[in-house]
Formats: structure tokens, sequence, C-alpha cells
């Protein structure tokens, strides 16, 4: 028992070392790519222009960047969370991801095992994503007029609803009661104000913050019955 | 040298590619680590096995997806930078916005090859790496308190209401989603005339019943390595019914 304890403890700490050095590399690499390759064209990024632009649109990545923070690491672990961040595409790909795979297997959040399955996941899914876009690349002149030409572009152009549409079936499914409220207001809001549509990723937090409320309520409720039951 | 020439040159494809290089060695290390450690603690092989297939079927297609993003960006950008975008940090709704608004802060009516300038581009990809490297410096900073304070770290323990309330984050997620598709239809076409754009609600209702008919079989005796493919599949067999719609409509 002791001896998996300090194999844990062990592996933590060094997750947490690693996800930092690599983290701090990556970000140096990212920074500072801008200007060597302004230095090769033979002119550095106007800064007065980023400062901007950042002010223009930056903020909103920052609150962004925040909310994804708090809602996403304790769901993918701290070696998935470390990744996901450096490696990106959180929605659309290594959330659903990493919540596929718990579910194939059956860990819960804040287990060791969510930690090694959500590290393996995200890994896998970087990884493949490097793969893919690797090959897509050395492939892209050939390749072009294949993936772009217009028959196919409804597949492309729908990848996200194909997405959603898996996943609501899968989440659903257990959680219909759950699902209805937000699924609702939304689809309300949705309709009442089209224009909406243009800014989805700003109502996630809201969306989701209505199913959580809503299943807190139910959770409460569920414990209450439990104590009854008891006495 | 012209700048789209300058931006497709062997000098940017290898800064680009030892960045996406490196990270990818990063994600092998996280990957081999938590395997073995996994193997220590007692936990089946063939779970973690089942872990990694479905991961990587899963992420084939939105790859692909993401590549288009790639191609996308190209014709302004040249490929290696929204290679190295894509490939590491970066989000498909995110690369463009932030590029068009950074374009417009350096004076171009649009983001295009015809436009581009080296300040320009050089100021561009600047932007594009600052404004999302926020989660990464929390993460170096919050990521270890944060965990252990969920008790990520102390192992063990399951976190009652927090598993619940991760499940209803992914709940609202989708619903917002299902929602904006839905708003679209009713209302993208004049209020509640119901002549907006239907396809992305037909691909989600045509993924939802593949995904149904793919669990209902990875359900019975000997057939759970269905699960493994399901999503994929599922998104496989809308995105056809896309190219398929598309064509009859």
């Amino acid at each position: 028992m002791d001896e998996t304890k300090e194999l844990w403890e062990r592996y933590s700490r060094t997750t947490h070392l690693l996800g930092r050095v690599s983290s701090i590399l990556v970000l140096a690499m990212l920074v500072c790519a801008p200007f060597l390759i302004g230095s090769y064209l033979g002119a550095y990024p106007d800064l007065g222009a980023a400062g901007k632009a950042f002010f223009s649109v930056g903020l909103v990545w920052v609150v962004s960047s925040v909310a994804e923070f708090l809602i996403y690491t304790p769901m993918l672990g701290s070696g998935g969370g470390y990744l996901a961040f450096v490696t990106g595409n959180l929605i659309n790909m290594k959330i659903p991801c990493a919540v596929t795979a718990r579910d194939t297997v059956g860990t819960k959040v804040g287990t060791k095992e969510n930690e090694v399955i959500s590290t393996l996941s995200i890994a896998t899914s970087s990884l493949v994503t490097i793969l893919v876009l690797a090959l897509g690349v050395a492939a892209l002149t050939p390749l072009r007029p294949v993936l772009q030409s217009p028959a196919l572009q409804p597949a492309f152009e729908n990848v996200v609803p194909a997405l959603f549409g898996a996943m609501a079936c899968k989440y659903y499914r257990h959680n219909l009661k759950l699902a209805m409220l937000p699924l609702g207001i939304m689809g309300l809001l949705f309709i009442l104000v089209p224009s909406l549509t243009g800014s989805t990723s700003m109502l996630i937090i809201p969306s989701g913050a209505i199913a959580i409320g809503f299943a807190f309520l139910e959770y409460r409720k569920a414990g209450k019955k439990k104590e009854e039951n008891k006495t | 040298m012209s700048i789209v020439e300058k931006l497709n040159s062997p000098v940017l494809y290898g800064i680009c590619g030892a960045i996406i290089g490196f990270v990818a060695l990063v994600c092998v290390v996280f990957l081999v680590r938590a395997y073995r450690v996994g193997i220590r603690l007692g936990m089946d092989k063939r779970k973690l096995h089942r872990v990694i297939l479905s991961s990587a079927s899963f992420s084939v297609l939105p790859s692909i997806g993401i590549l288009l993003g790639v191609i996308a960006l190209a014709g302004a950008l040249g490929i290696p930078w929204p290679w190295l975008r894509l490939s590491v940090i970066g989000a498909l709704h995110y690369e463009t916005q932030v590029a068009q608004a950074a374009a417009e802060q350096v004076g171009m009516k649009t983001l295009s090859a015809a436009e581009m300038t080296a300040s320009g581009f050089s100021t561009i990809a600047l932007m594009m790496s600052l404004c999302i490297i926020w989660g990464m410096v929390l993460s170096i900073f919050f990521n270890k308190k944060y965990t252990q304070k969920l008790g990520g770290s102390s192992g063990g323990k399951t976190m009652g209401f927090a598993d619940r309330a991760m499940t209803a984050m992914f709940i609202g997620l989708v619903s917002a989603y299902l929602g904006s598709y839905l708003g679209d239809f009713v209302s993208g076409g004049g209020m509640l005339a119901f002549r907006g754009n239907w396809m992305p609600l037909a691909v989600a209702a045509v993924s939802a019943l593949v995904m149904g008919c793919l669990i209902r079989l990875s359900e019975r005796k000997n057939m759970e390595w269905v699960e493994s493919f399901s999503i994929a599949l599922s998104m496989l067999v809308s995105m056809a019914a896309a190219v398929l719609i598309g064509l009859m409509v």
C-alpha cells in the first residue's frame, strides 16, 4: 500500500516538474518564433499594433483561457492538463477525447486511474493530430484539390455538428432530465436571438453553469433521500 | 524572393517543424510515463490499450478538419506557420479570428497574401502566439496547487459531486452547440421562419442516430470493441450524409 503511495507521489512530482519545464520551453519558443521569423523576413513585429490588437480581441481570449483552465483542469488531471494547454484544440477534440476515454474504461474524476487514462488519451490524441497534420502538410499540394473539392465541403464544414451529435447521444442517454434544461434554454435563446450563433463559444459557460446548478440540486436531493432512508 | 515564397521557405519549415517536434517528444514522454505507472498501479493492460486505440481513432477525423484549417490559412500566411499553430496550442475557431484582428491593426483590409508584408506577418504571428498562451501560463503557476486541492494527486478517493459536475458541464457544452443549430434553423432565415441552415442539425441528428445504434451493438456480448470506434464512425457516417445532402439540395 505504502509502495503504491510512494510510487504515485513520485510520479505526480515528476509530472509537475516535466509539465512546468516543458510548458515554459514551449511558451518561450512560441513567443520567440515571431521575432526569429521577423529577423529572417527583415522586419520585427510592430509592438504598438500588437498591443492594440490584443486589447481589441486578446482580452476575450484571456478570460476564456482562465475559464477553460478552471473548468477543464479537474477533468483532465495534472498530466493531461499540462499537455492539453500545450497542444490546444481543447473543446473540439481534447476534452471530448478524454471524456470518452474516461467513460470507455469507467474511471472517476480525481482518481489515480483517471489521471493515467486522461494523460494517455490527451497524449495519443495530440500525437495523432501532429502526425495527420505533418502527413497532410507533406501531401498538401497533391491533396489540396481533393480536400477542397466543392462536393466534400459540406462534410468538413460539419465536423463539429457531427461530433456533438454523437456526444449528445452518449450523454443525454443517461441524463435526459438533466440535459433538457440547458438544451431548452439554449435552444430558446438562439431562436429568439439568432445573431448569437456566431458567439456560441461564449455561451458554453452559462449553459454549463445551468447544467451544473441543476445537477447540484439533484445531487442534494438524492443525498437528503439517502439520509432519510438511513434514519 | 517574394513574401509568399519566404513564408513557405525551408527556414520557416525548419523553425516551425522544430517546435512541433519538441511538443511531439513531450507527448511521447507523458504517454510512456502514464502507461508505465498505470501498469505498476495494477491497471488492466487491455484497458490502457483500448484507451490509446479509441483516442487515436477518435482524433483522426477532427485532425483532418484541423488540416483543412491549415489549408484555409495557408493562402494568406503560408503553410509552415498555420501548420505550427494548429499542431500546437492553437484551435480551429481561434486562429482566423485573431489573425484577422491583428491584420486590421497593421493596416490590412483583409487577411490575404496580396496585402501581406514582412512586418505585418511577424506582428500577426506574435498576436496569434500571445492571445492563446494564458491556459499554459496558468498551468505553469497553478496546475499543481489546483489539482492537489481537488484531490487529484492524493488519489484513491472519488470526488462525489465533482464527477457529476463534469458530466453536467459537458452536457452544457453540447447543449449550447445543439441549441445554436436549432436557433440557426428556426430563426436564421428570419424570426421563427424555419428557413435557416438545417444542415448542422441534420448532421447532428444522423450522428446521434448512428451513435445510438453503435452503443446498442457494443452492449452485446463480445462486441465491446465497437465502442472504441463509435464516435469516429458516427462522425464519418454523418459527414458522408452531409456530402449526400449537399449533392441533393
